[in-house]
């Protein structure tokens, strides 16, 4: 972080910047028209779920297949519970806590295995899942799915559902982001690193790789959870559909396309997912997969790490033709993973996992 | 094979994209509101009206799916080609159909909704799908928005009380299997009924429908009950499991078409030939019967109300032969339908426009109005016997079906069973 | 249920098992020429299906037809790895993954778009005429089936094993920076590879085309099964994901049947919970030797 821009560098502007963005999201859902609220709802519901997927997986080196497992379970939660009556917020906390406890116990055993046994065992989750969700319909509605409503506007707010949902949205989303984001700057964000690059020296660092992994992955359950409970303030309506493997999946590239390794990268990647079936579906609704295909593949192609990493790709382009006359480097042909270390580190990404030397 | 229903789509989410600058604009609430009460709802003007389907175009469902749109697409297109339909105010529209991919995932059908909301569309119709279509009901019952004739069999969708903008078009599940069950019920002999379902509302409604048909008659006893996933590749083991329970009828609630084929094929091979059940959307004579060797057994039967295509009897009936010429000049689908769901699309197509001719206002209420007093329309490729009635609260527009016994070559009307 | 319905509930297994192992033998040839775990590998051997089927309506003869989409198959594989996945190798693992995810997503619609969504009879090399093995009945179509790929699996052990092309590509997996050091093509031997691996994908295709019938998906659960069976049996073993993939096969017909609590729709979840024990017992897969972690 040697090379913070002058302006980020300096608090008060940072401060009048925080509260710059903070006004401009509260002020936004009531100038914005229904149909882009709705859309920003479903953003912040995803960008939380590809969040807890970052943790274990960008940051923490975990491969995990079942995230939309903790969704969906988050958001059967959440049904149960609206219709039982629940005060709401014992719903939320019951959502992620029941989210936590299921990935926590998951996490003990799986976290003992290699990588791939992780991804094996988080494959099962989603796949079981599904059948699983329509055995246990006394408390998920079986195939048919269930509805439940609790985030239609309140009479005295006299607000439309759509901008309320966005402040339910907003206020949980803003949340799990600043709680992500300290954590990872933190002892544990350095944990995880450790982990991530080396099992070995993680241990020999007075780090243990079991706990620190167990601990990834069940704050990425929470997050789940979380993003369930979302879910169902968004579409009022979950089905076993909500937990299929594709969308896990979907989820994975969303986390890679955003930035792996970033918080920043995690809202950008819940935005990818959001958008992009809007947008194939504008440029022709038979195309869809394919089109879909094509835009995942050209993205990673020009930004193999993510849409976050656009600014610094840009930047050091700049930097390179400006030095191009001097410095006899060749273009790079090879693909260069481990960016070079003077542009690695710099702008907002003071959240960007911090494995690299 | 493609449907392409809404060029220049780039443009507008090119729009959509720079929404925030508009709205700083000015204009943000108002035109996407309920229509309120007097003037002309959202979707609809004085020489148009835009419908809008949202349906898997693509995943495992996109094959049914893709004919929702091209059947609707492929009757209205015609009737737009001839000038539009004369509504019941006097004023003669054109139809715009907006196609919008769902992939089977509700979330996405609520998020095309929101989409058709802001996209100014008078109604949604002909979506594919339980799930996807439930995950918007809930919203368009508030923005009062019809979502009518939807292809689910879901009795939710028919209750005038809980969906008052919903009407759902084929036939519930129940009636289906009730209609077998009925006809079993009626034999003079005795029958050991082996039962496969898919494990969804789909599978059960069959069932459910089916058990109840038989639940007074002494001559059929339910020998054998298993389910698969709409997900698998082989249900052998289900049939060797059903094969040993020896019995004689086997009812088969299976949608998916390669599975019913290893279906036919597998029992033939084991050694088990029983009559079989197969519901209306797995049973097309070339597509399923006969790649599965079906001639082998001694009855398939299938309940029907739309005149099958590739059925010989119907290769010349004007219904078909229209109907065929329209889907390829207007639905972009050049083949022969693989599933029935592009005829009961086209059958959405005639019982629209009837609604359309009779509804006094340019409004939703006056649409819905219209569209709930429909009886005994005889649509195009109906079979004879069935008929469109959206009076009756509880059922869909279709509700009657006609059992089929399969003769070699397409299907006959079944009076009995044997 | 008597001993008849038990052996044919087995030999059912067996040939559903062939099915998986068909497309995981693909997903293994992958990871020991590239270290990769490619989710696109039922993706192309769909396209390579759809291939042999233009060929076939172009008037081919069926076999004839299968060896050209076979041989063009090589390419298509060796171009993608050229092409596209080259960008990635040396990076961040996850992001070769999506890569993958991408080409699958890609290539299914590719299939979506140029032969649409429905389903597509596709003629099969053997006949649907069956023979009777202790009571169990089989179609001589599946029979077929297992033997070519018992014949593939034991190719491809003795290629891994007992050639230098084996040997090289296994290096390449393990440590491409030390294998370019001593000398190996590296590029061109990742292209070969990814192209065998799509060899071997179009052959498994065109194997269980006839059974699935062709549609854009046709392979996305079997690739689900064919991940579970890879992994149980050990990434680097032909024998052992081919004899994982039967066990699969032949536990989830079994338990679904005579265990009535688990009944055909959790009968999935077996091989998962298979996997998992047998994982906490032996970390590198029944017949593995260590495994390359890459995903």
């Amino acid at each position: 972080m040697s090379t913070v821009s002058p302006v980020l560098r300096n608090r008060s502007a940072r401060i009048a910047l925080t509260v710059v963005v903070a006004i401009a999201l509260i002020a936004a859902p009531l100038l914005l028209p229904a149909f882009a609220n709705q859309t920003l709802v479903r953003i912040g519901v995803y960008a939380v779920a590809v969040l807890g997927l970052n943790i274990v997986m960008g940051y923490t080196g975990q491969v995990n297949l079942g995230q939309i497992f903790f969704v969906g379970l988050g958001a059967y939660v959440t049904a149960y519970g609206v219709n039982h009556g629940w005060n709401i917020i014992v719903v939320f906390v019951a959502a992620c806590a029941i989210a936590g406890i299921v990935g926590l116990l998951v996490a003990l055993a799986a976290a003992r295995l290699g990588g791939l046994a992780i991804a094996m065992v988080t494959i099962a989750l989603p796949i079981v899942g599904v059948p699983l969700a329509k055995r246990l319909s006394e408390f998920t509605g079986g195939s048919q799915g269930i509805s439940a409503r609790f985030s239609d506007a309140p009479d005295w707010s006299g607000l439309y559902s759509d901008q309320w949902q966005f402040y339910i949205v907003l206020l949980v989303t803003a949340a799990a982001f600043l709680l992500a984001r300290s954590l990872v700057q933190g002892k544990y964000g350095r944990a995880f690193g450790v982990v991530r690059e080396n099992e070995a020296v993680a241990a020999s660092m007075g780090v243990s790789p079991y706990r620190t992994k167990v601990l990834a992955f069940t704050i990425a359950s929470i997050l789940g959870g979380a993003s369930g409970f979302l879910y169902l303030a968004a579409v009022q309506y979950t089905s076993p559909e909500t937990l299929s493997f594709g969308h896990s999946i979907s989820l994975l590239a969303a986390m890679v396309i955003g930035g792996a390794g970033s918080i920043a990268g995690s809202l950008i990647g819940g935005a990818y997912y959001v958008f992009v079936p809007q947008l194939t579906n504008a440029i022709d609704p038979s195309f869809t997969t394919l089109s879909q295909g094509a835009i995942l593949l050209v993205v990673l192609f020009l930004l193999p790490e993510g849409l976050v990493s656009l600014p610094r790709v840009i930047r050091r382009l700049g930097r390179r033709r400006t030095a191009r006359p001097t410095s006899g480097n060749p273009p790079q042909t090879a693909p260069a993973h481990h960016p070079v270390p003077e542009a690695a580190r710099e702008g907002l990404e003071n959240t960007e996992r911090q494995d690299r030397p | 094979m493609k449907i392409r229903t809404k060029p220049g789509g780039v443009l507008g989410i090119v729009a959509m994209a720079s929404i925030v600058a508009l709205s700083l604009s000015g204009c943000t609430r108002g035109g996407s509101g309920q229509g309120g009460g007097s003037g002309a709802s959202p979707g609809i003007t004085d020489t148009s009206i835009t419908l809008g389907i949202t349906t898997p175009l693509s995943g495992a469902t996109a094959g049914p799916g893709t004919c929702t749109v091209a059947g609707v697409s492929a009757y209205f297109g015609a009737v737009n080609a001839a000038g539009g339909v004369k509504f019941g105010d006097g004023k003669t529209r054109t139809v715009t159909i907006k196609s919008y991919d769902d992939a089977y995932d509700p979330q996405k059908s609520l998020a095309n909704f929101q989409q058709m909301v802001s996209d100014n569309v008078f109604a949604a119709t002909a979506g594919l799908g339980t799930p996807t279509n439930r995950a918007y009901r809930d919203a368009a019952i508030s923005e009062k928005f019809p979502q009518v004739l939807v292809m689910t069999g879901d009795p939710l969708f028919s209750d005038q009380k809980q969906s008052p903008w919903q009407l759902g078009f084929v036939p519930i599940y129940q009636n289906e299997g009730a209609a077998f069950g009925k006809l079993l019920a009626a034999s003079k002999d005795q029958h050991k009924v082996a039962l496969l379902s898919q494990n969804d509302d789909y599978g059960k409604g069959y069932v459910s429908g089916f058990k109840e048909a038989i639940k007074d008659a002494s001559n059929i006893s339910v020998v054998g009950e298993q389910t698969y996933e709409a997900t698998d590749t082989s249900v052998d083991a289900q049939l060797t499991q059903l094969a040993s329970s020896g019995a004689d009828v086997f009812f088969n609630a299976m949608s998916v078409t390669p599975l019913t084929i290893a279906a036919l094929q597998k029992a033939q091979q084991i050694g088990w030939k029983p009559s079989w059940f197969l519901p209306s959307n797995t049973s097309s004579p070339t597509a399923i019967l006969e790649p599965g060797g079906a001639a082998a057994y001694p009855g398939i039967y299938s309940v029907s109300f739309a005149k099958a295509p590739q059925s010989p009897a119907f290769a010349k009936d004007p219904d078909v032969v229209k109907f065929l010429s329209e889907l390829k000049q207007y639905g972009n689908y050049p083949d022969m339908p693989a599933f029935p769901h592009c005829m009961w699309s086209y059958m959405v197509g005639a019982t629209l426009e009837q609604a359309f001719k009779n509804m006094t206002s340019p409004t939703r209420d006056s649409f819905m109005t219209a569209l709930r007093n429909i009886k005994g329309l005889q649509a195009p490729l109906m079979l004879s016997g069935t008929s469109i009635d959206t009076t009756v609260d509880g059922q869909p527009a279709v509700s009657s079906v006609i059992v089929q016994k399969y003769n070699g070559k397409g299907y006959a009307t079944a009076e009995n069973f044997g | 249920m008597g001993m008849g319905t038990f052996i044919q509930l087995v030999v059912d297994g067996l040939s559903t098992g062939a099915i998986y192992a068909a497309l995981a033998l693909a997903i293994v040839l992958v990871n020991q020429a590239t270290g990769l775990i490619n989710f696109a590998q039922g993706g192309l051997a769909v396209l390579s299906s759809y291939i042999a089927y233009v060929f076939v309506r172009l008037g081919l003869p069926l076999i004839l037809a299968i060896i050209v989409a076979v041989v063009l198959s090589f390419f298509i594989g060796a171009l993608v790895e050229r092409f596209l996945v080259r960008r990635f190798e040396r990076g961040d693992p996850d992001t070769a993954v999506v890569v993958t995810v991408g080409l699958l997503t890609l290539v299914t619609g590719l299939c979506a778009v140029l032969w649409g969504y429905n389903n597509l009879g596709f003629p099969s090399l053997f006949p649907l005429t069956s023979v009777e093995i202790l009571g169990a009945v089989v179609s001589v179509r599946s029979l077929a089936t297992t033997v070519t790929i018992v014949v593939i699996m034991v190719v491809l052990q003795l290629l891994f094993l007992r050639t230098k092309l084996g040997l090289a590509l296994r290096a390449v997996a393990d440590n491409p920076a030390s294998a370019a050091f001593s000398g190996l093509p590296v590029g061109r031997l990742l292209m070969v590879g990814w192209g065998l691996a799509a060899t071997l994908g179009a052959i498994a295709g065109v194997l269980v085309a006839p059974q699935l019938t062709l549609t854009p998906g046709m392979l996305d659960t079997a690739l689900v099964y064919a991940l579970a069976a890879v992994i149980l049996g050990g990434l680097s073993s032909p024998i052992g994901c081919v004899v994982a993939a039967s066990a699969i096969g032949v536990l989830e017909n079994l338990v679904a049947v005579y265990v009535p609590f688990i009944g055909h729709d959790l009968k999935i979840a077996v091989p998962f919970v298979l996997i998992f024990v047998i994982l906490v017992l032996r970390p590198q897969g029944l017949f593995g030797r260590k495994v390359v972690v890459r995903v």
